[in-house]
């Protein structure tokens, strides 16, 4: 029964009906003598009977029911003194519950803010945490090296580590247990179901002894295997394949078109080097011998209680054993120098590319999270200032400062902890898209998910920031006097705010700023970079063109003949088609890591000089490589249908080539055959034809171009010298429309044969850039949340002292200031503390930029742009957040706010 | 002056003591004052609850109580009442009166208060 509307519908026909309040207190008179007759024992319509006679006596006396309470309502705090400190801490956090219900803007305003703050530093903390923390699943991982080779300090072109070195310790290594070889390939498995393009690892038996791997079923192979076609899958492609059927143990499948036999199968979470590797393939490392290199991967487990410096030393000097490979090794490092070897811990060296950034990206989320923490303290100081007169009364009534900070400690962590469990539902909601938005490249994405250590992180992090945002309105609290408070209610204090209070939000508000500075000057930074490296002149055009890598393994097409007329017939093909301007291959695509690297002697141009050794990478394409990805020629001419197989041997080297070995005359030079063998004729050169613009290898960290030759493949005597080729078509339709024709050709020249995904060749260069783009969105997002925030701040700031000083500026108003004067004011204010922010924010910046140069290209860490163009947004942005509180002092009422007061 | 009207007098005369002396103890809400004078004197006194209210009000006026609404955990809002310093004072010299009159009351008729 809703007694409210009883009682008011029994007055509504008197003259004058009493109040709402003296409606609701008969209501509850009438509703406790209802009660109070029932539980006398008294049946409902007696009960409601007596209840009825009741407001037929007040209907009566309604003339003399005429009152109007002179007080707010108030909720009753909690009691001084509590029977036990649990029962205490539970009636404080149910008061804090109806406070937090009362006022339910403020209570959603922290809410989100600390969901946001948390649920992002939660969210980058699986990654931080999957990545760099979470111990790695091999067994020895600690003691597990990767292992690098160096001669004469230069790094391989491709690969870490040669058969030399591996050969020379793995004799007798005295601080290994055992190193291991590994590379990897993309192979073409079929057999039982439709042919597919796999990553697999190929890797010596010691690989599962370093990795002290462990078969799921069956086993794993020995060192008498390294030389016969056995296969280990990995659990998912086994799974995939063979619906996890233990009988597919010894059963064949084909690699590359070669049969192999399945021995085992690796559990996923042993896969080496990651998950992505779905087979591991024997392999034997060649014994060193005259001039042949092989460049592989190496790693080792080093016995226990060894040093990885330890490891290294017996590395280096074991290698200075090694056999020379002569202008093999000149060739693949650039030096015949000394062998070097170093050794890193697995677990630096798998993440040694994204430790940096994704530090430098926590940091950042983590100054996030201190902007929008800094936001609640802001707003709970500000209240605490409204609620300093009860606090004072409490105190008074005997609440000793302890109890007083533990009502407000319990106020901030229920919202905090609120806003803790929405963070992390949103950690959950974005866990799951974490995976597929991080670049395919990246180390350990399988490691990512939410366990213990999150959860942990997630209530340290909410406890934390519950704590701050409560105990700095309690430290005020105990500064207070109770007179000042008591005696200055109604009359704000000069300053808005009181002093205290006033310096803490004003430093508060100073440090989001600075942190929104440093944070916008870092993601301009890495935007720019990333939009230089997107725009940067790479010496081609990618756009619309598409691009397929096609294999041609040795067990289809064992001879370099049949290679040549395949590729022959499908680019004549592609030719034909609709929609494609132009179509050609090339042995290397540019702007790939690895390929083919040939060192040879010619004499030198230079003075002073008579032989030069020439290290280049050379390519094999065809005539129309040059205009499908329309590079540009700097002098002479590129091939033509003139250059075949009968006429003189021509190369085209790019710029790089010229500069360094050519000198000022480079077409016409006569130099020698590289790399690839052709004719065995007497004169093995060949005439340089044309330069090219350098294909630039663009990136932060490896900016530069090397020294290139290209040779046509109509002069190879109708002989293909490479197994794999990535054929370009231009397109001149929609390139969408001419992806599934190039797949297609392929088909029709041979079903066996499948082709890498199709891309289009910007795209796949975006997929080179996803690292920067994904720090520079990444760092983008937060700075932008902590620029909102800050500015929110702001404006909060400045609205809150607004209202505070009402009767201060109404005053100042009455005694002549206009409304000019009242605007700069609050102007003042609010700009003194954005330029203190700024002048902090850029002073770290100078510093912090710093740690980001390494992450950098095309601008520098403390770019003139960015440094003068960051403050000005804030600058710009922080007046506009003054204005609206500024224009609402300046139109102050005087008379009716100091009449009010 | 018949009985009853007697007791009228009486009543009206000792309606305000009786709820000052109830607020002194602690802070009460309306009904509550009226079951325990109803109560407390053991059904004797009751006055209509018609007429609570409009003295509660009339004493606010006149600021002897000051009534507030409170919530309490786990309950709705309630108006209580509290005595005011000037309540307390009414209160002290009311009881005086009273016991000068029941003083003379009983050294005239021999009546003793309860």
């Amino acid at each position: 029964m809703d007694w409210n509307a009883h009682m008011r519908a029994a007055f509504v026909r008197a003259s004058r009906p009493p109040d709402d309040e003296v409606i609701e207190e008969l209501a509850q008179h009438a509703r406790a003598t209802f009660e109070a007759a029932r539980a006398d024992g008294s049946s409902e319509d007696e009960a409601l009977r007596a209840v009825a006679a009741l407001i037929e006596r007040w209907q009566a006396e309604a003339a003399a029911l005429h009152h109007r309470s002179r007080r707010p309502p108030t909720i009753e705090p909690p009691a001084t003194a509590a029977a036990s400190p649990f029962a205490g801490v539970i009636q404080d956090l149910r008061y804090a519950a109806r406070l937090a219900r009362r006022q339910p803007r403020h209570t959603l305003l922290t809410i989100v803010t600390m969901a946001l703050g948390i649920g992002a530093t939660t969210a980058l903390f699986v990654v931080v945490y999957g990545v760099l923390w979470k111990p790695l699943p091999w067994p020895d991982a600690g003691r597990i090296v990767v292992l690098k080779e160096t001669r004469g300090g230069n790094p391989p072109r491709f690969g870490a580590f040669t058969n030399a070195a591996y050969h020379a310790w793995r004799e007798r290594p005295g601080t290994l247990e055992d190193l291991a070889a590994w590379s990897q390939r993309i192979v073409t498995i079929s057999g039982g179901t439709a042919p597919e393009r796999v990553r697999v690892t190929t890797a010596t038996a010691s690989l599962f002894k370093v990795l002290g791997a462990r078969p799921l079923i069956g086993n794993l192979f020995e060192e008498r295997d390294e030389t016969t076609p056995v296969i280990v899958l990995s659990e998912s492609l086994w799974r995939q394949r063979f619906g996890a059927d233990p009988a597919a143990i010894g059963k064949g499948l084909q690699v590359d078109g070669r049969a192999h036999t399945i021995v085992g199968v690796l559990p996923d979470a042993l896969g080496y080097p990651d998950r992505q590797s779905r087979a591991i393939v024997p392999f034997a490392v060649p014994a060193a011998a005259g001039n042949s290199l092989s460049v592989f991967n190496a790693i080792a487990v080093m016995r226990p209680g060894v040093s990885a410096a330890q490891a290294a030393a017996e590395g280096t000097a074991r290698g200075r054993f090694a056999p020379d490979s002569g202008l093999t090794a000149e060739a693949v490092f650039g030096s015949r120098g000394p062998i070097e070897v170093t050794a890193v811990p697995l677990g630096d060296a798998l993440t040694a590319d994204v430790r940096l950034p994704l530090i430098v990206l926590l940091t950042a989320v983590g100054l996030l999270l201190v902007t929008a923490t800094a936001n609640v303290v802001s707003l709970q100081l500000a209240r605490a200032n409204t609620r300093g007169r009860e606090m004072a009364i409490r105190a008074a009534l005997g609440a000793g400062t302890a109890r007083m900070t533990r009502q407000l400690l319990a106020e901030s962590l229920l919202l905090c902890l609120a806003g803790g469990l929405l963070g992390v539902a949103l950690t959950f909601l974005l866990q799951r898209s974490m995976t597929s938005l991080l670049p395919a490249d990246f180390p350990r994405v399988d490691d990512l998910a939410i366990n213990a250590a999150v959860i942990g992180f997630a209530l340290v992090l909410t406890m934390g920031t519950g704590i701050a945002c409560g105990l700095l309105p309690a430290l005020h609290l105990r500064k207070g006097s109770l007179v000042v408070t008591l005696a200055g209610e109604g009359s704000a204090p000069a300053g808005g705010m009181h002093a205290g209070a006033a310096r803490t939000r004003m430093a508060i508000m100073t440090a989001q700023v600075a942190i929104a500075c440093v944070l916008l000057v870092g993601a301009s930074l890495l935007g720019r970079s990333f939009l230089a490296l997107l725009h940067a002149d790479r010496g081609f055009d990618p756009e619309s063109v598409l691009s397929a890598r096609l294999t041609m393994p040795e067990s289809l097409y064992p001879s370099a003949e049949r290679r040549f007329a395949l590729i022959e017939q499908i680019l004549s093909r592609l030719r034909a088609m609709p929609g494609v301007a132009d179509a050609s291959f090339t042995s290397e695509l540019p702007l790939t890591r690895g390929g083919s690297t040939a060192a040879f002697r010619m004499p030198s141009r230079n003075a002073g000089q008579e032989v030069v050794t020439v290290q280049a990478s050379p390519r094999i394409v065809s005539a129309g490589y040059f205009s499908t990805i329309q590079m540009r020629t700097l002098a002479g001419r590129t091939f033509s249908d003139a250059d075949t197989e009968t006429a003189e041997r021509v190369v085209v080297v790019n710029q790089s080539f010229a500069r360094r070995y050519l000198g000022d005359a480079p077409v016409g030079a006569k130099i020698p055959i590289a790399g690839y063998a052709t004719r065995d004729d007497a004169s093995p050169s060949t005439t340089v034809i044309g330069v090219l613009d350098d294909v630039r290898y663009v990136s932060a960290q490896n900016p530069g171009s090397q020294p290139e030759l290209f040779y046509s493949h109509r002069q190879m005597d109708r002989r293909l010298p490479v197994q794999t080729v990535t054929l370009l078509v231009r397109a001149s339709d929609d390139p969408a429309s001419v992806a599934g024709q190039i797949q297609s050709v392929i088909r029709e020249a041979d079903p066996q044969l499948v082709a890498d995904v199709v891309l289009p060749l910007d795209q796949r260069l975006l997929t080179t850039l996803a690292r920067p783009r994904l720090y520079s969105v990444l760092l983008g997002g937060f700075a932008g949340l902590a620029f909102l925030t800050a500015i929110i701040g702001l404006f909060g700031l400045l609205t809150y002292s607004v209202s505070q000083r009402s009767r201060e500026l109404a005053l100042r108003a009455a005694l002549g200031a206009g409304r000019n004067d009242l605007l700069r004011l609050v102007l003042r204010q609010g700009l003194t503390v954005t330029a203190a922010g700024l002048a902090a924010g850029l002073l770290a910046s100078i510093w912090l930029t710093g740690f980001l140069t390494t992450q950098l290209y095309g601008v520098a860490p403390h770019d003139a742009v960015t440094f003068a163009a960051v403050p000005c947004l804030l600058l710009v942005v922080g007046t506009l957040a003054c204005v609206m509180p500024a224009r609402r002092a300046a139109s102050v009422d005087p008379v009716r706010i100091l009449r009010g007061a | 002056m018949g009985i009853t009207m007697l007791q009228r007098e009486l009543k009206r005369g000792s309606t305000e003591l009786l709820i000052l002396a109830l607020l002194e103890e602690r802070d009460r809400h309306g009904y509550e004052l009226a079951r325990l004078i109803d109560e407390r004197s053991r059904g004797r006194i009751s006055f209509h609850a018609a007429s609570l209210y409009p003295t509660l009000y009339r004493m606010e006026d006149k600021d002897l109580i000051e009534g507030r609404w409170l919530e309490k955990a786990g309950q709705r809002r309630r108006r209580y009442y509290r005595l005011t310093r000037a309540g307390r004072k009414a209160l002290a010299s009311q009881r005086t009166v009273w016991d000068q009159f029941f003083d003379a009351l009983n050294r005239v008729a021999h009546i003793k208060p309860a």
